[in-house]
């Protein structure tokens, strides 16, 4: 089973996704931290980006969603292509455009994302990991 | 023609009463618990899951500012808690 492993951020697990801008194909490396405490199994959404990220790889709009914590108020979703060339993931991926992201990082992965795959540390403490 | 605002709007709005009426009466709307895409005012797939709305609506309507997807019967005003890093 294909599994990809990348080291911790600020000591916090995170994971990489390529985006595609949609006027010129450009390949864009997402850093995005890992928290299985964002959303549940069913929110509606799977991942957080910065909305130009969301518009600048053409996603169509889903209604909105309310948000509370870091972000109050209300958020567009957007259907973004999303990439993870080592796993051979390459599918379309609601996704909350949000005005500022971490600090550190190019959004989050919430947990309906995560639990796409096997997640964690794979017996490495200072990386984290996805295997499909 | 309509501008793509003014298109988004009139599909914005149709998502709206579709998921209203979904989750008013879904024993009798046909859009209940589906993913429903929306182009140019119309509605014009009808989805299982996200992944193929998503694939079908792209297929028929490339330009995305005149696309619009909705999950019918979800709750969108729930509110979700997203943590603030320390």
């Amino acid at each position: 089973m294909p599994r990809m492993q990348w080291p911790l951020r600020r000591g916090r697990p995170c994971l990489q996704v390529v985006l595609t801008l949609s006027q010129g194909g450009q390949a864009l490396t997402r850093t995005l931290l890992a928290d299985t405490g964002a959303g549940s199994r069913h929110v509606g959404f799977e991942l957080l980006f910065d909305e130009d990220d969301c518009l600048l790889c053409g996603g169509f709009l889903y209604p909105s969603v309310t948000l509370g914590g870091a972000h109050v108020g209300s958020f567009p979703i957007y259907d973004v292509p999303v990439k993870v060339p080592a796993l051979g993931f390459n599918q379309n991926v609601r996704a909350v455009g949000v005005p500022s992201v971490p600090a550190g990082f190019d959004g989050i992965a919430c947990f309906g994302f995560l639990n796409r795959f096997t997640y964690g540390n794979f017996a490495n403490p200072d990386e984290f990991g996805l295997e499909c | 023609m309509p501008n793509s605002s003014t298109v988004q709007d009139v599909n914005r709005e149709l998502a709206r009463k579709i998921n209203d009426e979904a989750r008013k009466n879904p024993q009798q709307s046909p859009y209940a618990n589906k993913f429903v895409g929306i182009a140019n005012g119309q509605v014009v797939v009808v989805a299982d899951d996200p992944d193929e709305l998503s694939q079908r609506l792209r297929q028929i309507e490339p330009d995305p500012a005149k696309c619009f997807g909705v999950e019918a019967s979800r709750d969108y005003d729930e509110v979700h808690e997203i943590w603030e890093l320390p």
